[in-house]
């Protein structure tokens, strides 16, 4: 059966959007970043105040946000997008992304600490944080431009 | 991929329907209907006939006691959507319009 290519482009178009659709809703929402970004902030914060009942608190509020916070993006996913679509490249970004900000907060903490700057954990976070506000939405929007490139369809 | 119209797969609805499931590992029934707008037993008689054809799975499960309904493109199915895709692609070559991105770096 042959259609008339106007057709064929509209079909080809609506492949694409449905894609786009499917993509979008898988993303990580823009909230979630700073969210976790803080409550590490606030955890990382109480643990150095070294004041028992600090630490108890801040660890139930970080545990219970956390908890919330995932629980939330996780109810939202109707949808699993196709692994083939991130692909390897998708994985490498998402590992990199991590490894920067572990090699940051890590690296950052412990030159502080060996500089006897106090609270060196909670200053070391705060550009972990930042990088995670920032650096999330930006990953996510990477790695939609990614999952769009790939061929339509293809062998799985 | 060899190209090869699908007429099952052409019907505007199973398009839209196939070209979701052809993105996805699963997605859920309700994720379906609520993104084409489509009535639960509209839903239901499309799926019904990609299931006939061997184009999709369909599973039933409990989840926190309320039942959820996973849909899955099969192999056959990813196979016949690539062949169409590759189709359409085809016509639209031939007729030297644009054809959307395969391979963006």
């Amino acid at each position: 059966m042959d259609i008339p290519p106007t057709d064929a482009e509209f079909a080809l178009a609506e492949v694409q959007a449905r894609r786009e659709q499917v993509v979008d809703t898988n993303l990580v929402p823009t909230w979630f970043w700073p969210s976790v970004g803080g409550l590490m902030l606030l955890f990382v914060g109480a643990m150095e105040t070294g004041v028992s009942w600090v630490m108890a608190v801040g660890t139930i509020v970080y545990t219970l946000g956390l908890a919330a916070v995932i629980l939330a993006v996780v109810r939202k996913a109707r949808v699993q997008v196709r692994f083939e679509l991130l692909g390897a490249r998708g994985i490498g970004a998402i590992l990199g992304f991590a490894a920067v900000l572990v090699v940051i907060g890590v690296g950052l903490g412990f030159g502080l600490e060996a500089l006897s700057v106090p609270f060196p954990a909670l200053l070391a976070t705060l550009p972990v944080s930042v990088g995670l506000t920032v650096g999330g939405p930006a990953l996510m929007s990477y790695l939609r431009r990614l999952m769009l490139s790939r061929p339509l369809a293809g062998s799985r | 991929m060899t190209p090869r119209f699908d007429e099952l797969i052409h019907a505007p609805t199973r398009l839209s329907l196939v070209s979701l499931l052809a993105a996805t590992d699963w997605a859920e029934f309700k994720f379906l209907r609520d993104s084409l707008a489509m009535s639960d037993s509209a839903l239901s008689k499309q799926l019904t006939t990609l299931e006939e054809a061997g184009y999709v799975e369909i599973r039933k499960s409990f989840i926190a006691k309320r039942p959820r309904t996973s849909v899955k493109l099969t192999a056959p199915g990813h196979e016949a959507f690539a062949g169409h895709v590759a189709a359409l692609q085809e016509i639209v070559a031939r007729a030297g319009l644009a054809v959307l991105p395969d391979q963006v770096g």
